[in-house]
């Protein structure tokens, strides 16, 4: 395995990407703008 | 400042109270107290009683564990000449340990769940369309407020300083939570600032004092007693200083005490209601005795305060500056601070509080604040 | 995105630069992982100093050596520099040192992002210290007295230190999480072929589950601080009731943190444990399938159960019954691990070099800590437990047996392989007994404390509580000096000694005892084969 296998390094920095994309996922579903949505889901319903 | 303060000495009867209070599971409250003291509610029972089951099993566990353990330390070892068993893992309980262990050990999960499921359905929830006495307790820094709804009876409840309190400080406070026994009493949890909780461990539960929730608990003392227990929720700085007395006594003694408090509660307020005008020497010592309860916690008896947390009175703007000001500050408080508002507090108790503080130590305004002059600023 | 910098070459090894540059420009995983430790390390005697003082001032009723403010700031400290400073540093210390020795990998995937994620610490670090000291400079606001939870009201009422810490714990979880990133890619995408996920090493697995844990749960606490930092300056609600939002939110939010953080904690020290025991006992780790299951398991179950730190704050009898279920089913995996401990030392040939000493006391100890964690689990106990010092004593039971005993352990069996050196034997024995003895005389009477009614975090405390406060304080310090020896230790292993072969122990397997003591700067260019008998 040669570190510096070009091909190697793209599918090093996607995976790295698509973990780091699910960080920010989780960061922003964190913030609570869901409790609204889920008011205005049940709202709505009625 | 340490009385009981142990040497070496010390240790030998604590040791044999060790293994004494290990062996006696239903040992009472050893003299160095390592156990839950005895429940004084038939709840509090049941949550000792469980509380003595997990214990019990996790101490055979353990012990299971140990021997285990130890015996291969003993035998398993290089320098004995046991020669190691390669294929442990190869043989059928090392092919099917992964099944049997989990299955074991949730054996003993099952047990104390289903116990702990048990306990906890008598204990969780206020028993429904049962007459209940309501006592709603509020946390603030750093006092307690009782509120006998039912009664219309309202107990400030501070700790005691170490000097009136000797063996008993922070364990004592100046006016208890006073119980009835044999009455199902509901608790009403909610908080003034920031998060504290009630524990008292007599009771078996604790609970936290949020702000804008009112959480509920409920128990019904069997014995008459003084039970302590303290703030439990780390609240700011003094955390320390929130113990919680109760005084379980009989229905009768309890009727005779309401009345009390009562009749107190009517001369406060008869009192306050007068059109009098009130003279500065009146005020001042009023004001001192409730400065010295409700204030000094924070801004200190000397008015030095605690900066920067807690502003020095002594010399300060407000204090010493236009009264609208001073008013606003105490009757409304400051948001986002430890200062809450004191608007609670009736006219003249304002008044004889803004008018020591403005006239106690080096603050020389002259000021005689007059309870009507309080009932405008509002 | 830091990730675009790897799109540059990777340095060649042309010339390793030397100096201030070496460390500073590192992109080898073995200069990288020194530095980790060594943070670790220094943060660990900050951490054990402000320990010490806590337990110099409960060592007698009655307020002695500090204010209730500076108490609660050094209360709020230690925990974070123990956790974020030194444990986390220090596992991932060893998970750059060892995972691409172990995997037969030259480097890290990622080897800028792993110069940039240690590099962001001793900011942290510094921002966390300074959150400490502000107030004792004229305007610095008022003192940290919240706790590391960082429950807000309290939270929103401290002054401007408040903010340092914030900005802190956002360092230290960018850190952590462009570490964990960085692991995943190296585990996944580096190994050398033949190596198949189920061959990797046991210290391997753990990271890999750790690391997405850490993706999954540093966000949420990123996020909850932030909210914290918005309704301190800008005006918002989240956690204020008189504006409508929820002081308990928080208190969630933190948990779904921090429970599964106890797991990032523990975990490394687990792997740790899977390499030291079958060394020392001579035989494979027994049940390698086994624990790899209960480590995914105590993943997944520890994500979903958080609120077993919040019974008090008065859930709905479901919602309660549910996570005392869960916290307790937990057990089953634990277990598994602890069994399939023992199972490997039975019929074991065991020698007891200090790696093993402290890998027996782990067992012990980390099984009390469990079986006082099932107790804490049962609701209605608990609701006596909670807050009492029985937590104290229980989490310290966990953690420092479950966490730093491993990391030490680790560090004994692999310092020489570091260094080149044998460490002095005798004297990593003196360390092991005196400091296991100190934490059991620190924390064993804490369960009686907590038991007769005393509260944690508080300053002062009724003469009912002097005798075993005492016992405790004492234990404290002979644990809190006897790391002055570990610190005698490793700089005398750096130093010299005996020389270390490149298998420094007898019974060791697995790939990064196939080259030297020390490795040299660039390993495993080209891949290792793997044999069946060098997977652990």
């Amino acid at each position: 395995m040669n570190p510096h296998d070009p091909q190697l390094r793209r599918k090093n920095i996607r995976l790295a990407l698509i973990l780091s994309g699910f960080a920010l996922l989780v960061l922003i579903t964190s913030f609570p703008f869901w409790q609204n949505i889920f008011q205005i889901l049940g709202e709505a319903a009625k | 400042m340490c009385r009981r303060f142990t040497t070496v000495s010390g240790l030998i009867p604590l040791i044999t109270g060790l293994v004494a209070g290990l062996s006696v599971t239903h040992s009472t409250q050893a003299e160095y107290g390592i156990n839950f003291p005895p429940p004084a509610a038939d709840v509090a029972q049941e949550i000792y009683d469980i509380h003595m089951l997990t214990m019990q099993i996790a101490t055979f566990l353990l012990l299971v564990v140990f021997s285990i353990v130890i015996y291969s330390l003993y035998f398993h070892r290089k320098s004995r000449g046991y020669p190691a068993d390669q294929q442990f893992h190869n043989t059928w309980f090392g092919n099917w340990s992964w099944v049997i262990v989990p299955a074991l050990v949730l054996g003993v999960d099952l047990t104390i769940a289903s116990n702990a499921d048990a306990v906890l359905k008598k204990v969780w929830d206020v028993p429904k369309g049962e007459k209940l006495m309501d006592v709603k307790v509020t946390g603030h820094q750093w006092w307690w407020e009782f509120d006998y709804l039912d009664y219309g009876i309202k107990v400030e409840s501070r700790y005691t300083p170490q000097e009136q309190a000797g063996d008993l400080y922070l364990r004592e406070v100046d006016n208890r939570l006073v119980l009835p026994t044999n009455t199902k009493i509901r608790f009403l949890h909610t908080s003034a600032d920031v998060l504290h909780a009630f524990w008292v461990p007599e009771l078996a539960f604790k609970k936290d004092a949020i702000p804008g929730y009112v959480t509920e608990t409920w128990s019904e003392l069997n014995r008459e007693g003084v039970f302590r227990g303290q703030c439990a929720e780390l609240c700011g700085t003094w955390h320390s200083r929130m113990p919680l007395v109760v005084e379980s006594i009989s229905e009768e003694k309890f009727q005779a005490w309401v009345a009390d408090q009562q009749a107190i509660k009517v001369a406060a307020a008869a009192e306050a209601a007068a059109t009098k005008t009130w003279s500065r020497e009146e005020l001042m010592a009023k004001g001192k005795t409730l400065y010295e309860t409700k204030c000094a916690a924070c801004h200190q008896l000397t008015g030095q305060g605690l900066p920067p947390a807690f502003p020095p009175l002594n010399g300060s703007a407000i204090v010493n500056g236009p009264i609208e000001a001073h008013f606003n500050l105490v009757i409304n408080g400051k948001p986002g601070t430890a200062m809450q508002a004191w608007g609670s507090l009736n006219d003249l108790e304002i008044a004889a509080i803004i008018t020591y503080e403005r006239n106690a130590w080096d603050n020389r305004t002259g000021d005689t604040v007059q309870p009507t002059d309080v009932a405008l600023a509002r | 995105m830091s990730h675009t910098s790897t799109l540059h070459d990777v340095p060649h090894h042309h010339a390793n630069p030397t100096g201030w540059r070496r460390w500073l420009f590192s992109t080898n995983h073995k200069d990288i992982g020194t530095l980790y430790l060594l943070f670790a390390l220094a943060m660990l005697f900050m951490g054990g100093a402000s320990a010490m003082l806590i337990r110099a001032e409960l060592f007698q009723p009655g307020i002695q050596l500090l204010d209730p403010d500076l108490y609660n700031n050094l209360v709020t400290n230690h925990a974070l520099l123990m956790i974020f400073g030194s444990v986390m540093p220090a596992a991932a210390g060893l998970a750059n040192w060892m995972i691409p020795l172990m995997i037969g990998a030259p480097d890290m995937a990622l080897p800028r992002m792993n110069n940039l994620s240690f590099w962001i610490l001793p900011a942290a670090g510094t921002m966390l210290i300074l959150s400490f000291v502000v107030p004792f400079f004229p305007g610095g606001g008022s003192q940290i007295n919240t706790g590391w939870t960082l429950y807000p009201p309290l939270s929103i009422q401290v002054g401007m230190s408040m903010d340092f810490l914030i900005f802190a714990i956002h360092l230290l979880g960018i850190s952590s999480v462009l570490a964990s990133i960085n692991i995943i890619v190296t585990l996944l995408n580096m190994r050398a072929p033949g190596m198949t996920l189920m061959k990797m090493p046991i210290f391997c697995w753990t990271w890999l589950v750790t690391a997405f844990l850490l993706i999954l749960v540093v966000p949420v606490l990123a996020g909850g601080v932030t909210m914290l930092l918005f309704d301190r300056h800008f005006g918002t609600s989240f956690f204020d009731a008189a504006g409508g939002g929820d002081p308990v939110l928080f208190q969630h939010l933190f948990w779904f943190f921090g429970h599964p953080e106890v797991y990032v904690l523990l975990l490394p020290s687990i792997g740790v444990l899977s390499h030291v025991i079958p060394t020392f006992a001579r035989k494979p780790l027994f049940g390698y399938k086994s624990m790899v299951g209960a480590m995914i398991a105590v993943g997944t179950i520890g994500m979903v159960v958080w609120a077993h730190h919040q019974y008090t704050i008065g859930m709905s009898l479901g919602a309660v019954s549910y996570f005392m279920i869960g916290t307790i089913i937990i057990s089953i995996p634990v277990g598994l691990m602890i069994f399939n401990f023992i199972a490997t030392m039975w019929r074991g040939a065991m020698s007891f070099e200090t790696p093993m000493l402290f890998a027996v006391a782990i067992i012990l100890m980390f099984t009390f800590g469990g079986l006082s964690g099932v107790m804490l689990a049962v609701v209605p106990a608990d609701m006596q437990y909670h807050d009492s010092m029985f937590v104290v004593a229980h989490f310290h039971y966990v953690l420092m047996p479950g966490a730093v005993f491993g990391l030490f352990a680790g560090v004994f069996y692999w310092l020489p392989k570091w260094t080149g050196h044998m460490y002095d034997e005798r004297l990593g024995k003196i360390f092991f007994w005196i400091n296991v003895t100190g934490f059991n005389l620190t924390f064993f009477p804490q369960h009686f404390l907590g038991l007769a009614g005393m509260p944690r975090r508080i300053i002062d405390y009724n003469v009912m509580f002097t005798e075993f406060n005492v016992i405790s304080s004492i234990g404290a310090m002979i644990f809190g000096f006897s790391h002055l020896l570990l610190l005698y230790i490793v700089i005398k292993t750096i130093r010299g000694g005996e020389p270390a072969p490149s298998r420094v122990w007898e019974g060791a397997r697995g790939l990064e005892w196939e080259v030297a003591s020390p490795p040299p700067f660039h390993t495993w260019e080209t891949p290792p084969p793997i044999r069946q008998e060098q997977s652990a």
